[in-house]
């Protein structure tokens, strides 16, 4: 990957289509590789995604205002940022905020004085900049990394759809989906480590990997036992806990063997709603010697196992009200990605805070 | 978040207002050993003032509970709000970290008292 490190990289967000094109021309015209956004959250999702070195920013958006975008952006991100008002007089109040923006630009701008802007923005070393550039690329590439370790999205189980959709609150996080196919059908996780970042992150990864270790365990309850006992030494040590819900479909039957630890935001969608799916114990970490015994779920034709993490519970003040934006989430949908989409946009308000993650798998009518 | 704690007769009552997360919970972890160090095993978390917990806020309790417990004592918590309330409900945790009504409840002789 050493192709990257000279790369600089820049995502323009502005809602303005003409002005957006003007400002990707003149900061791809200063040697950046550049991405656009027409929104706040869509920015953010680019820059949390791929990575910034350089962020222009409209202070007014549709969906959040920039120094919403700007204060969110500097929980992950170190990259410089040029806000860009409409307005020359609202600088020295925004300068006064101490919103986190490198520097502050009205419209309407020149070209020149853009280049400018940014060449003297480069110029200025970032305090403490030495070390924390390579510390933005380990970032980077911690994130590309924990991506890869979610599964295909293109797994194939007839008579089955699946998805899943997982956003970080920071580069990477604690939350994690995952599945495989088995000799009788699939093996589905999903588990949310305790925290953010990257501490949370390694423990996700150890998690994944333990699990997937005793797919070939055929019993479930000795399965899950064995890696939960693993893993709690683990975590015990750095004094951390995770929520895992696990599941074992058997295709043929449209039965579902689950140990929900700790998790508790599982969901059967059937033609009756939407039904919370029971807990069998406390998160994995949290107490020494726990059992926790599987539960079976049967899915008729047309059913679908939904399984969202807290982060979803964000955005509302309580777990029946989340989940009743979820069931009209899900019965909106055209798919199983289209569910999965509309979630994490009921989580995407500035009050959440945590990893957000959804997986559905739907059983077909057939 | 600030943290105070208060000696009572018969346990140490810590008591924190805010928000218990990721930036206040290494506190609470921090507190809660000194307090057990100090010889107060009998530890009453009064949560009266947390309106919201995260994830790294019941990692906290939980390593106190253990620290608590590891010393001959134990850990409560009492006043619990309703999203903390829901955390643990979620979590299957309400079981090990039982609600009190009250501080004075937690470590009372009649143990009926969890609500």
């Amino acid at each position: 990957m050493s192709e990257a490190e000279n790369v600089r990289r820049a995502v323009i967000v502005e809602d303005n289509d003409d002005i957006r094109r003007l400002l990707v021309q003149i900061v791809a015209a200063q040697g950046f590789t550049v991405d656009e956004a027409a929104t706040g959250s869509a920015g953010l999702e680019l820059i949390r995604s791929r990575g910034a070195d350089l962020v222009t920013l409209d202070l007014n958006l549709p969906d959040l205002d920039g120094v919403e975008v700007c204060r969110r952006l500097r929980e992950f991100s170190d990259a410089y940022v040029l806000m860009i008002t409409a307005r020359a007089d609202e600088i020295d109040r925004l300068s006064g905020l101490d919103v986190g923006a490198d520097d502050y630009l009205s419209k309407p701008f020149s070209p020149r004085e853009l280049a400018a802007r940014i060449t003297a923005l480069f110029r200025r070393p970032r305090s403490a900049s030495a070390a924390d550039a390579p510390g933005a690329e380990e970032q980077r590439r911690a994130a590309e990394v924990q991506r890869s370790l979610l599964p295909q999205q293109d797994l194939r189980v007839d008579g089955y759809e699946i998805a899943g959709r997982c956003r970080p609150a920071r580069s990477v996080g604690g939350d994690f989906f995952d599945w495989y196919a088995t000799r009788e059908g699939l093996g589905v996780t999903v588990a949310d480590a305790m925290g953010k970042g990257m501490g949370a992150a390694l423990l996700a990864a150890t998690v994944r990997g333990v699990l997937r270790s005793t797919a070939g365990q055929s019993d479930l309850d000795l399965a899950f036992g064995v890696a939960g006992a693993m893993l709690h030494t683990d975590l015990e040590q750095s004094g951390s806990f995770v929520t895992v819900f696990h599941a074992r479909l058997d295709a043929a039957s449209g039965l579902l063997s689950y140990v929900d630890a700790g998790h508790g935001l599982a969901l059967h969608v059937s033609g009756a709603g939407l039904t919370r799916l029971p807990s069998s114990g406390p998160p994995v970490g949290a107490v020494a010697d726990s059992l926790w015994a599987s539960e079976r779920l049967a899915l008729a034709p047309g059913d679908a196992l939904l399984v969202v993490s807290d982060g979803v519970l964000d955005s509302f003040d309580t777990v029946d009200a989340a989940m009743s934006a979820v069931g009209t989430a899900v019965s909106a949908s055209l798919s199983v990605e289209d569910a999965c989409d509309r979630i994490l946009e009921l989580a995407s308000g500035p009050e959440v805070t945590d990893d957000v993650t959804a997986v559905m798998l739907r059983r077909g009518d057939g | 978040m600030q943290f105070t704690v208060e000696n009572r007769p018969d346990f140490a009552e810590v008591q924190g207002v805010g928000r218990l997360n990721m930036v206040s919970a290494p506190k609470l972890r921090e507190v809660i050993a000194g307090v057990v160090a100090g010889g107060r095993t009998h530890v009453v978390v009064n949560l009266g003032g947390t309106d919201f917990m995260d994830s790294s806020g019941l990692g906290a309790l939980i390593g106190c509970l253990k620290l608590a417990r590891q010393a001959g004592g134990d850990l409560r918590i009492a006043n619990v709000q309703p999203q903390v309330r829901m955390v643990l409900e979620l979590t299957n945790m309400n079981r090990v970290l039982t609600p009190y009504d009250s501080a004075e409840a937690a470590f009372s002789p009649r143990g009926d008292s969890r609500d």
